[in-house]
């Protein structure tokens, strides 16, 4: 079975990876490494690719963004919910898909079953190590955006579908967070939708994080730091 | 009448969906089913509807840009109203509770609908269930027409699945339901549209995969076996049928041309795109069939009228295609010709469920070929994926 690797030293020791259809969710305090942390789980290995949902940044500024931090972009597709209410007339390229706002749920679907389906069907970036079926990290940066449109239930269901299909396809689902803007209601039924939760802390210390949900990795805290799309944890 | 402006559904539904009728498009999350609403849309605008679009998801200028790629000068026209976002934003803020912003969606729908002289009232719907509930937002949305009954469509992400329309459609909410849907194995497989409800029409329910352009819906049938007894007609049958086509033919030893590898077809019939695939009759083919039969949608079995004596072999490549499992139609070809067999000895001898349609044709003809296909895709839409 294929595994997706973390950089995260006590995940990748224990099975090599992630296993596919694993849906990990950050809770990130504002102000912290999550989405960078988020980045880093997503940045896509030889062989895969990378599919990121854009609730806060326009696609121009994360591809700059992927560029600086030596990201692949040739396997990374994006799906911009912001660019459009500035450029209505923008056009999707095979690389970037455009939805009206965060709020349309419809248009999110769309794009990712579009994405998804160039990248099985080959049309995506080729890549020479040809795997079936292709690996595929899919990074919703954030949540925090998501819930701010919709309410908790309805983006529950609509995540639910999301994840089962992202399992259907054995892809790996990333979803980031800000624990402390909601409620414990919200959190716990975000909580339920994923298979590993990566909590982050910070402190005058540094940056911590603690795993839940894969037997055999310790849920202490453990310092990290992230640059150049990688995560470096001190053990 | 308006029409949805989607070749093939526009004839599956006669002479158009009547005035006043209120028409629902269920999309599953991930289902590229958008251009349904705005072909519809893009029908009305054409036909001189004045229309008002209800878009709580997008800004009005979003819309019109995407509704443009879709239905070109029509996105500019004089006759459409778009209320968008802001007006959702407006009323949020203005009625805290789900009871007062209903009541300003009642008089804001009402007044637009009075003021342009609305024909046909477009509806995203599921932020207005979001925030007023199915009830709510039901309400919201039934809006009289000034003279003539209101033709309302509703496009409406599922999240509920098979529940919420069997809910829609038994409570007469809508008068004609369409869902659309992804079959999925790692990847969608296809999509497919199934007709769930027409209120006043005897239809049955069925489904049709398609395929989505930039600017338009195609009902497409992905594949259709063509098999049978050598010489029973098959490679004729592909190629009177299509509209083009190869054929991989070798002569035997006898003289005699033989299908090795495959006939490929496709032709346009009723709006939908059709692929043909013949198999070869040689036994020394059997092993290849199945791989043929993957995917493919139903079977027409060719037999020769003048040889009864191929029966057996045809019964064989029944089993072997797996035609139980699949709508099939029978096609005794060579009609024309001085023949001894009759219905019921076909049906005897194929051991043929009482459905399965049996009809003696000539595959010279194309009118005759045509006609096959016809029945198959008839009993092939009315099979639930």
């Amino acid at each position: 079975m294929y595994a997706y690797k973390t950089g995260i030293g006590p995940i990748d020791a224990l099975k090599g990876g992630l296993e596919p259809g694993t849906g990990i969710l950050v809770l990130a305090p504002a102000q912290s490494s999550g989405e960078q942390l988020g980045y880093a789980l997503t940045r896509p290995r030889p062989g895969e690719y990378a599919v990121i949902l854009s609730t806060t940044m326009r696609s121009v500024d994360v591809r700059d963004f992927l560029a600086g931090t030596g990201f692949n972009r040739d396997f990374i597709g994006i799906i911009d919910s912001v660019t459009k209410l500035s450029t209505p007339g923008i056009a999707d390229s095979m690389e970037v898909k455009y939805v009206a706002s965060p709020s349309d749920l419809t248009g999110i679907g769309i794009k990712f079953s579009s994405l998804m389906e160039s990248i099985f069907q080959g049309e995506f970036s080729s890549s020479t190590q040809a795997l079936f079926p292709p690996p595929v990290r899919f990074y919703v940066d954030s949540l925090t955006t998501m819930l701010m449109y919709r309410k908790l239930e309805v983006l529950y269901q609509f995540l639910h579908v999301l994840n089962t299909r992202l399992k259907k396809m054995e892809s790996l689902g990333i979803y980031i967070l800000n624990g402390q803007s909601f409620d414990e209601r919200t959190i716990s039924l975000m909580r339920q939708l994923m298979n590993v939760v990566i909590e982050v802390k910070t402190g005058p210390e540094g940056e911590f994080l603690r795993i839940h949900g894969i037997p055999g990795v310790t849920r202490e805290w453990m310092e990290f730091t992230v640059g150049q799309g990688s995560v470096e944890v001190k053990v | 009448m308006i029409r949805t402006g989607i070749s093939g559904i526009d004839e599956m539904l006669g002479p158009g969906i009547p005035e006043g009728t209120r028409v629902l498009f269920s999309l599953e999350p991930g289902v590229d089913g958008r251009l349904f609403m705005l072909s519809t849309l893009r029908s009305a605008l054409l036909d001189g509807r004045r229309c008002l679009v209800v878009v709580p998801t997008s800004n009005e200028s979003v819309f019109r840009c995407d509704l443009g790629a879709v239905g070109g000068a029509v996105a500019a026209a004089g006759q459409l109203t778009v209320i968008d976002s802001n007006a959702r934003e407006t009323i949020n803020h203005e009625a805290r509770s789900a009871r007062k912003r209903k009541s300003c969606w009642i008089s804001l729908l009402n007044d637009r609908v009075k003021e342009e002289r609305i024909d046909v009232l477009f509806v995203y719907f599921d932020l207005l269930y979001e925030d007023l509930g199915l009830e709510g937002g039901l309400e919201a949305i039934s809006v009289p027409g000034t003279g003539a009954p209101l033709t309302t469509v509703v496009e409406h992400l599922n999240l509920e699945g098979e529940a919420l329309i069997s809910r829609l459609a038994s409570g007469n909410i809508f008068d004609l339901i369409f869902s659309l849907q992804s079959a999925y194995t790692t990847v969608p497989f296809f999509n497919f549209f199934t007709l769930e409800h027409v209120a006043w029409a005897r239809m049955p329910r069925r489904s049709i995969p398609y395929t989505s352009t930039d600017s338009h819906v195609k009902l497409y049938i992905p594949k259709i076996i063509v098999t049978g007894p050598p010489y029973s007609g098959k490679s004729t049958f592909v190629a009177n049928a299509s509209d083009r086509g190869i054929s991989v033919d070798r002569g035997d030893l006898n003289g005699f041309r033989t299908t090795v590898a495959m006939d490929l077809g496709w032709l346009h019939l009723k709006g939908f795109d059709i692929s043909l695939c013949g198999t070869p009759g040689q036994p020394r083919f059997d092993p290849i069939i199945p791989q043929l039969v993957r995917s493919a949608m139903g079977i027409v079995l060719v037999i020769d009228a003048t040889r009864p004596e191929d029966l057996g072999r045809a019964r064989d490549l029944m089993e072997i295609a797996f035609a139980s499992k699949l709508p099939l139609v029978v096609a005794v070809n060579k009609a024309d010709l001085p023949h001894r067999l009759d219905e019921q000895a076909v049906r005897v001898s194929l051991k043929l469920r009482e459905d399965v349609p049996v009809v003696f044709i000539s595959a010279l003809r194309r009118s005759d070929a045509h006609m096959v296909v016809e029945i198959l895709v008839e009993r092939m839409t009315v099979q639930h994926f």
